[in-house]
């Protein structure tokens, strides 16, 4: 069995002049949640509609499930279940007469009591018209119709964009599930908290390339830390924020100390040994805060 | 495919319906007043003999003496030389929204994400139109049959399907030009306008030219030259049957081509860069 689910080398496409990706390499392994995180026109949606043949690349190398989905589309569209970014379903159909239609394409492939479980979980009535749905509840039969035929893979462009909070996390849950039962999870998004709460790995894309691939948890420890440190005394705390990757970010009264850490806290806290503390906190950053660190170096660049 | 073309042909219910009803009406009418007109025969062609010759032509009786009064001149100038346009509409909109209509409106992508090849979408699409604009046809030649049966009117039943077979042949030509437009066109909208223009030009052009030696050229371009109305009840032209079904396959061909070539829209309408105009700065 292949390791890698999704495989892409060096992918490049362009829209006339304007470059979405300039040679994008992904790995996705087999039984993963990934998260691929990036701001609006980063080449999300771009690179997803490649791993279906969608759109054609210009170049580069892609296999999902170890299929080229230029050379069989049909098997790679078999295995995989699919949410656009922006779903666009048949008005004048109920939820449960698209999903019969699209279940169709698929040669009936589909559980319909998992299809009525699914919806249960997400509480969709599949007896509305679509035309009268919200956009949530519309995003809910694209989920719906993604999980119903328990494909091998997701793709999923921005899956809980437009659901309230309790409904995000049902989502989350629902893609828990679909990894627990075998599935290979790759979703976009540009919510980091969704992303750090689902995603084991996850991509920074910017701009058409990827800044970073890493494991969510080691991308989050091994960025910056904020370390609170509050002294007895008013001391000269001067010597802690010149050492190597520390930065004094506030020193009120000669005894409140924040500082931000970049990297291994252990000099730091051998420093602190000379030093009279009362107390120290470290918080780890949010991913949002990781992801702005990327996108703050590129405003520095420019 | 055969699941795409039962999808396809399913949508297609209400424009067959709608499209064939209506015109299944109008030849009832058309029909129904045959007794009355053939009663005024006289003073009938005595008007129309003073109509100009320019407007005659675009009844199909340009260059001829006028023999109304047969069923079969009767239908073809009162439906027949007219169906091209009318149902030319139908065959428009419907080839330049075979695939753009979805692609715009954004659901394609959704379903091209599901195991069908595009050839498969293609085609189980492109078979649905074909049936479609068969039924329209159907539907019609059922109610010219039903009203002629209170009529004096006759024509054979199979005879009514000569000019019907030439008529589908034109509205598929106009199917998968529209098609093969909308395939090269950034939209749906000017794909159906370049095949609406062409449409009526072709009529325009086919009809003007049995009255102006200047325009017979031209007019060897318009499809609507090899379309046969009174003749095709007896005499249908095969060659130009044929010739105008090679066409349209050869449309189809180009059409099919270009879409296993082309990224799929993620919605809206596409267009062509225009410009700015650079307006000087102050």
């Amino acid at each position: 069995m292949n390791e890698n689910v999704v495989l892409v080398q060096g992918l490049k496409k362009s829209y006339g002049r304007v470059q979405a990706l300039r040679g994008i390499d992904l790995e996705v392994r087999r039984g993963e949640i990934f998260g691929f995180l990036g701001p609006n026109g980063a080449g999300k949606t771009t690179t997803i509609r490649c791993l279906l043949d969608l759109i054609r690349p210009d170049r580069g190398a892609i296999r999902v499930l170890g299929i080229n989905p230029q050379a069989d589309p049909v098997a790679v569209r078999t295995r995989t279940g699919y949410l656009p970014g922006e779903l666009m379903l048949d008005d004048n159909l109920t939820a449960e007469q698209q999903l019969h239609q699209l279940n169709d394409l698929r040669g009936q492939r589909a559980d319909w009591h998992y299809v009525q479980q699914l919806a249960q979980q997400l509480e969709l009535d599949l007896k509305r018209p679509i035309r009268n749905l919200s956009k949530g509840n519309k995003i809910k039969v694209g989920i719906v119709q993604a999980l119903m035929h328990r494909p091998q893979l997701l793709l999923l462009d921005e899956p809980t964009f437009g659901l309230d909070p309790l409904m995000q996390q049902q989502v989350h849950r629902l893609l828990k599930e679909a990894q627990a039962s075998g599935a290979t999870v790759f979703f976009s998004s540009h919510i980091l908290s969704e992303v750090q709460a689902t995603a084991e790995r996850v991509a920074i894309i910017r701009q058409g390339l990827i800044a970073e691939v890493a494991e969510t948890a080691s991308l989050i420890n091994r960025a910056l830390r904020r370390a609170r440190i509050r002294f007895k005394e008013a001391v000269d705390a001067q010597p802690l924020w010149t050492m190597p990757g520390v930065k004094l970010l506030s020193f009120d009264d000669s005894t409140n100390l924040v500082l931000q850490v970049e990297g291994e806290m252990n000099g730091l806290i051998k420093a602190l040994a000379a030093f009279p503390v009362l107390d120290f906190e470290t918080e780890r950053p949010s991913l949002e805060e990781v992801f702005l660190t990327y996108y703050e170096s590129d405003r520095k660049e420019a | 495919m055969s699941t795409v073309f039962r999808h396809a042909l399913r949508r297609f219910r209400g424009q067959v319906l709608s499209w064939g009803m209506a015109l299944a009406l109008l030849g009832w009418m058309i029909v129904s007043v045959y007794d009355t007109i053939a009663a005024q025969q006289e003073n009938i062609i005595k008007l129309i003999s003073n109509y100009p010759r320019e407007l005659m032509a675009f009844f199909g009786a340009g260059n001829r003496p006028l023999d109304l009064f047969t069923p079969e001149a009767f239908l073809s100038f009162e439906f027949l030389s007219l169906a091209p346009v009318i149902l030319g509409i139908f065959a428009v909109l419907t080839g330049s929204g075979l695939l753009v209509g979805d692609e715009e409106k954004g659901t394609l992508d959704l379903l091209l994400a599901h195991p069908i090849s595009r050839s498969a979408l293609f085609l189980g699409r492109l078979l649905a139109s074909v049936v479609a604009t068969l039924g329209i046809l159907a539907i019609i030649w059922l109610g010219f049959m039903v009203a002629m049966s209170w009529s004096t009117l006759r024509v054979g039943e199979l005879d009514l399907w000569g000019p019907l077979l030439s008529l589908l042949a034109v509205l598929l030509f106009f199917v998968t030009l529209s098609l093969l437009l909308s395939m090269v066109l950034p939209s749906r909208r000017l794909a159906a306008s370049v095949a609406g223009l062409f449409l009526v030009a072709s009529y325009f052009v086919t009809s003007l030219s049995s009255i102006n030696d200047n325009l017979e050229t031209a007019a060897r371009f318009s499809p609507l030259s090899y379309y046969q109305t009174e003749e095709a009840f007896h005499n249908l032209n095969a060659h130009w049957l044929v010739g105008l079904l090679l066409v349209a396959a050869l449309f189809a061909a180009l059409a099919w081509w270009q879409f296993q070539r082309r990224d799929i829209r993620v919605g809206g309408e596409a267009g062509w860069r225009v410009p700015a105009l650079a307006l000087p700065r102050r």
